[in-house]
This record gives structure tokens, sequence and C-alpha cells, in this order.
């Protein structure tokens, strides 16, 4: 307490003598002395990050720490439990149904990156840079972030069905193809992708917007005199500026995507067969559905060592832009 | 602790010892505050960053082992401590 109240004084002081200074402005005499020594300690401040720190103790950190404790042993009833050591992971690491999953989701998250990304910057660059169609393209391209996930999922659902779903009604009678993405692995993939597509290329398209906005007029107007076609203008002046936001664009997206639960859930469940049962669906299964405590644990844990990796390249590239 | 968090002495003892971890780190800090460095990792660390990456790269260690090999586990359990000793020392 002593040490706090010293501290605030001496904080007190140094603000004083810091206004003097700055109204004489000719004393650095002995300024960087007096500023090592009265440099305000007060951690008090500390105390603010409280409620954060309960709050995630209690939704993160306990839970977290229960699941590592389920990961390592077979739980019949609270008190009718085995010790099994990393048994779980052994076996959640060779289970062929996870690996698939593992690479499902892949797979998926690469394909979500590789549309999303280029048409996101195209609908970017496409957009209207002044004018009153900026704002009509702003809500038109930020209408399906602002709907919830399963709504998305229920929206899908319905418009890509072969029989009432105008989408499926339309692939099936009028151009004639055969879908139906409840009998067909291929047809359940693809609206699941052109549902993600839907979903967040708005996304990438306002990242992008926004940088490709802050670059000044003169540099088009240079490129005009140079008489440079609309691709070397794309790819020297507007390339290079949207690099930070894409590398954030690129991140967020594989992490979405990577754990994408909701959306599948709704479409199809994981179906047709195992054909769109992602990481996320078969690990609810395995925990919610059988309940085998154990094995879901380890493949949390797994699951959460791959998203906190990825977490951790976002939140370093994301404080480094700045710099 | 409540009885719903099944806990097991193994598990207490590795949370206990990242516990105690976190403690000292933050006691190192008080008394030599951490210095920001680049090493072979090409990105600007100080020693708390270093940990962190180095228990992640460690847990890689681990699940990459225990997925490929039915070598022992105290056999990737030394090679992943090394790994974390190296990024701490070197990263």
């Amino acid at each position: 307490m002593t040490d706090q109240t010293t501290a605030v004084t001496g904080g007190r002081a140094h603000g004083r003598a810091g206004g003097q200074a700055g109204g004489g402005a000719a004393e650095p005499r002995d300024e960087p002395d007096r500023r090592a020594d009265a440099k305000p300690r007060n951690n008090r401040a500390w105390l603010l990050v409280l409620p954060v720190v309960v709050s995630v103790t209690f939704t993160a950190l306990i839970p977290l720490m229960t699941v590592v404790n389920y990961s390592v042993q077979d739980i019949f009833s609270p008190n009718d439990r085995i010790f099994v050591g990393l048994e779980w992971f052994r076996a959640v690491t060779r289970d062929p149904e996870i690996r698939a999953a593992f690479l499902r989701t892949l797979l998926f998250s690469a394909q979500v990156l590789l549309v999303e990304i280029p048409l996101g910057v195209a609908i970017a660059v496409a957009m209207p840079r002044r004018g009153f169609w900026v704002s009509v393209a702003l809500v038109v391209v930020a209408l399906p972030l602002l709907i919830p996930w399963n709504v998305v999922g229920t929206i899908w659902q319905i418009f890509a069905r072969a029989d009432i779903g105008l989408g499926g009604w339309t692939i099936n009678h009028v151009l004639g193809i055969d879908f139906n993405y409840t009998l067909d692995s291929t047809d359940a993939w693809l609206t699941v992708l052109i549902m993600d597509v839907w979903h967040w290329t708005p996304l990438v398209a306002l990242l992008a917007y926004a940088a490709l906005r802050s670059i000044p007029d003169p540099y088009f107007q240079a490129a005009q005199i140079d008489g440079a076609s609309a691709w070397a203008t794309f790819r020297r002046i507007q390339l290079p500026r949207l690099r930070g936001v894409l590398t954030i664009a690129i991140l967020l997206r594989f992490m979405d995507s990577f754990m994408i639960y909701t959306e599948p859930f709704v479409v199809t469940g994981g179906g047709p067969g195992n054909a769109t049962s992602f990481l996320s669906v078969l690990l609810s299964k395995i925990a919610v559905g059988q309940f085998d405590l154990g094995p879901a644990g380890a493949f949390s844990l797994l699951y959460f060592l791959i998203v906190q990796i990825v977490s951790y390249v976002f939140f370093t590239v994301l404080t480094r832009t700045g710099r | 602790m409540p009885d719903w968090m099944v806990w097991t002495p193994p598990t207490a003892l590795v949370f206990t010892g990242l516990a105690l971890l976190l403690c000292v780190m933050a006691v190192w800090a008080r008394f030599s505050p951490p210095v920001a460095r680049r090493g072979f990792l090409r990105i600007e660390t100080d020693r708390g960053d270093r940990l962190y990456i180095g228990l992640i790269s460690a847990a890689v260690v681990l699940a990459g082992w225990i997925a490929v090999t039915d070598l022992s586990m105290w056999l990737a359990l030394a090679c992943a401590l090394l790994v974390a000793v190296v990024i701490g020392i070197w990263g």
C-alpha cells in the first residue's frame, strides 16, 4: 500500500514537472534522471483486467482443464473411471474416420480460399469508388454477413432442395442436370461450398474494398498518364496495397472454414454418408451423440492445437502489420 | 477442486507445472524485464513468446509422434523438451 501511494505521488510529481518543462521548454537538464526515478509504477490498472480473467477462467480455462482430464481417462460415471494415459490420443490420431475428416476439412478450407479470395478481390475492384452506388453496393455485398449461421444453413437447405427449392428446382428442371444434395455426395459438397462462398466472400470483398479505397487518386492518374492497362494498374498499384488485408482475410477465412459446423450441420448433417462430415461435425457426433468423453477430449485438444497455431500466426501477422 | 473436473494425478501435475512456470516467468520478468530480439524464427520475440512457441511446438512433436510411431512416449517427451529448449534459447 505504501509502495503504491509513493508511486502515485511520484507519478503526479513527474506530471507537474513535465508541465513546467513544457511551459519553459528549455530545461532539459536532469530530465532523464528524474524520468527514470519517478516513472509511475502504479499497477492497479491490472485490476481492470480482472473481470476478463475471471470470465475466461470460467468459460475457457476450467472447461479446457476438464477436457484434458477427460482425454486421459475412460469414464463410465464420475465415480467409475480408469486412467488410460495417452491411449485416446493414439486411437484418435490413427482413426481412419477422423483422418478422413481432417483431410476433408483441409480440402474444404483450401477450396474456400481458392474461390473466396480471388472472387472477393474481383468484387472489391468492381465496386464503385464514389457516388450513390457506393452505399447500394456496400449494403448488397454486406447483406449475407448479417445473417446468422443457422439461418444461412436453413436458407440453403431449402434453396437447394430439388423439389421445392428455387435453386435445386432450377438446376433439375430448367438446366436438366440431376442434382440432389441429400443423395449425391458431390452435390452435397458443392452445396456447402457454394453456401460458404455466398456467406463469406463479402467479408473478403469488404476488407479488400477498404484497402483499395485508401489508395490516393494520384496513383491512378499517374497510371493513366503512363497508359497503363487495367491489368497493369491492378497488378502494380492495387494488388501490392492489398497484401496486408489479404493476409488477414486468408487467415480469417482459413480459421472459420476449418472450424465450420453450423451450416453443414443444418444443411446436410454431415451426409450423405460421410461426404460433408467435417472435423467439427464428427467431433460433436463423438462427444454429444455417442458421449465418448475420452476420445472426444483427445480429439478436441488436437483440434484446438491446430486452431491455436493458426490463431498465433494470425495474431503475429496482425500485430506486426501495424509496425 | 470440484468432482466433475475428474482430476487425475498426472494432469494435476502438468497443470501445476504450467502454473509454476508462469509464476517463475512473472517473477523473472519483475527482476530482469524481457528483451525482444530476433533469433532463427526470424520474428521478434521476447522470452515469454518463445516459451509459448516452444510449448506449442513441443505439443506438436508429441502429437505427431503418437500419430506415426509406437516408440516410447518418454523418448517423444525428451524430443519435445529439446525442441522447447532450443526455441527458448535460440528462437
